[in-house]
């Protein structure tokens, strides 16, 4: 379940911060990369928010500084794959 | 304390290490600072300017010894950087290790060796012919223009522009020892770098933490360390709405700024009962780099009935309206471009290293470019940017959209053109060879669009239209020419 969930948030990254092919995506941090700047987070937040169907408060978007933090955000959220 | 620009009680404190410089420890870090540039050759020091304390030192040991500094983007283009560095052949380029991951100084550029500056850290040195004309002993800061593509202008800003734009502002938003401001905006930004130099000269806390107002070290920060107020453009107030932000979690905050653009109303509204609410206040504020940057602030408590107002003039500083004719006014409701007189005003641009010798051009008067009207108590209210604007036969045209309708009707042999004013009529400028037939063939659309004689156009050719440094097409030079 929990990979189907990574699979689709890895899909939600590569489109929304218009990430190049060889990025290593489970490893990203915010503002690791100028894709992901603080426009490419409201971007990234506003796409996870479509494809699963949730609604992200302030302080997880604060805290949503890496991939990881984000997959564990949303298996925390009972978000299913 | 070693300089005017940071008054006592005055305080940095790095949010990444916890370390935190006063008094005398501070005195100390940025005198050594100062002591290194010593061993540079003679001129302006270039620094690559993140947010992190070294970068803060760097610039107050400049400041202190009297070398004039230009803060630079660290994330500035490799090759940007390279062809300034050509230009204005600064002593050194500092703060090579600023910016993190993401931004590369590059190669070090001929004439320069590479090598550990003591505090300064690693730098480029120069080791080539000294430039012809050392900097002018007014010079304090330079930072570049925004926005421009191609090689960016440096802003000149005078020791005093700076000092007498942080003491003003200090005054309107009531800066005191106890303040304390998180860096919420780059320092190579002028608004980013007047919350530093407004913080300083009042003897209050800087916390330097990078990361911006998404980050959570930022907010982390923030709290741990009491922050009073918070500085943002319209784009992070737009953001921090978006997620449902409140000033509410953070009781230490008690002031809002705003500048750096125009901010939508209701916005403006919307924090200003937020924070209200908690007994704080929520400053609008108008500026330029070239003005170092603070020209007007909304006191808070003409919220909200003059929502959209940036509001008053700076102490020190006048506000005035130009009108077509060249002649200036204050008279409530007429719109015109907004001039700015004061202190703060810069002391001109450069281009090369021989400007940065140059004295004072601007004699304390800024025309802005924005257009607007006061009303009848000197508040301010921004309309637009000025138009370059021409006349054909007393009729004003929009010389933009001259060229922009030549571009769209796509006349064949006809690429880039530059329409400048001619006394009665246009000039249109193409660059190229384009025949007579094609010139006239521009002329007639002009005329039929513009629904105007074909004679107020005068369409000529010209092998390459003249470019400032910053890209953008020299009309100055064009119009002398027609």
């Amino acid at each position: 379940m929990s990979t189907a969930i990574a699979d689709r948030l890895r899909g939600v990254f590569v489109e929304a911060l218009e990430l190049p092919a060889d990025v290593d995506v489970e490893n990203l941090k915010y503002r690791d990369i100028e894709q992901w700047d603080s426009l490419g987070h409201m971007t990234l937040v506003a796409a996870i928010e479509d494809e699963f169907g949730v609604q992200l408060d302030t302080e997880q978007v604060i805290d949503m500084s890496s991939f990881k933090v984000a997959l564990d955000m949303l298996q925390s959220m009972g978000v299913e794959g | 304390m070693s300089t005017d620009l940071v008054a006592a009680g005055a305080r940095l404190i790095d949010a990444a290490t916890g370390e935190e410089l006063a008094g005398a420890a501070l005195t100390t870090a940025i005198d050594a600072t100062a002591a290194s540039l010593a061993e540079l050759p003679t001129g302006a020091v270039f620094a690559r300017t993140g947010i992190s304390t070294a970068a803060v030192l760097r610039y107050l040991g400049c400041w202190a010894a009297h070398r004039p500094v230009a803060l630079l983007d660290p994330a500035l283009d490799p090759a940007t950087l390279a062809e300034m560095v050509r230009r204005f052949a600064p002593a050194a380029v500092v703060g090579l290790d600023e910016g993190g991951a993401g931004a590369q100084a590059g190669d070090t550029p001929p004439g320069y060796e590479r090598r550990d500056v003591g505090p300064l850290g690693p730098a480029w040195v120069r080791t080539g012919g000294e430039p012809a004309a050392s900097p002018h002993p007014d010079l304090g800061v330079m930072l570049a223009t925004s926005g421009s593509t191609g090689s960016p202008k440096l802003v000149r800003l005078s020791r005093t522009a700076i000092t007498s734009n942080a003491a003003a502002i200090a005054q309107v938003l009531h800066i005191d020892g106890d303040e304390v401001a998180p860096t919420s905006l780059p320092l190579f930004y002028s608004y980013g770098m007047s919350v530093l130099n407004s913080h300083l000269v009042s003897g209050a806390t800087v916390v330097v933490v990078d990361g911006g107002v998404l980050a959570r070290e930022f907010w982390q920060a923030f709290d741990r360390y009491s922050a009073t107020s918070l500085a943002g453009v319209p784009y992070n107030y737009e953001m921090l709405a978006r997620i449902r932000w409140s000033p509410a979690k953070h009781p230490s905050l008690r002031t809002l700024t705003q500048a750096g653009g125009r901010l939508r109303n209701e916005m403006i509204l919307a924090y200003h009962e937020k924070i209200s609410a908690l007994g704080g206040r929520f400053y609008v504020m108008w500026g330029q780099t070239e003005a170092g940057p603070r020209m007007s602030t909304l006191p808070a408590d003409q919220l909200p009935q003059r929502v959209g107002s940036p509001g008053l003039a700076l102490p020190g500083g006048t506000l005035s309206v130009r009108l077509d004719d060249g002649s200036e006014t204050r008279e409530p409701g007429v719109t015109g471009e907004i001039v700015y007189r004061g202190p703060n005003v810069m002391m001109g641009y450069a281009d090369t290293a021989a400007d940065l010798s140059r004295g004072d051009d601007q004699g304390g008067v800024l025309y802005t470019g924005d257009l607007g009207y006061l009303d009848d108590e000197g508040f301010l209210y921004l309309t637009g940017r000025l138009k370059r604007i021409g006349k054909v036969f007393g009729i004003r045209v929009n010389l933009d959209d001259i060229e922009k309708l030549v571009g769209q009707a796509g006349v064949d042999g006809v690429g880039p053109v530059a329409a400048v004013p001619a006394g009665d009529k246009v000039v249109l400028w193409c660059e190229g060879t384009v025949d007579a037939d094609r010139r006239a063939e521009v002329a007639k659309l002009l005329a039929e669009r513009m629904k105007l004689h074909r004679s107020g156009f005068d369409v000529r050719d010209i092998d390459r239209l003249p470019l400032l440094s910053n890209g953008k097409i020299d009309y100055r030079t064009l119009e002398a020419r027609s």
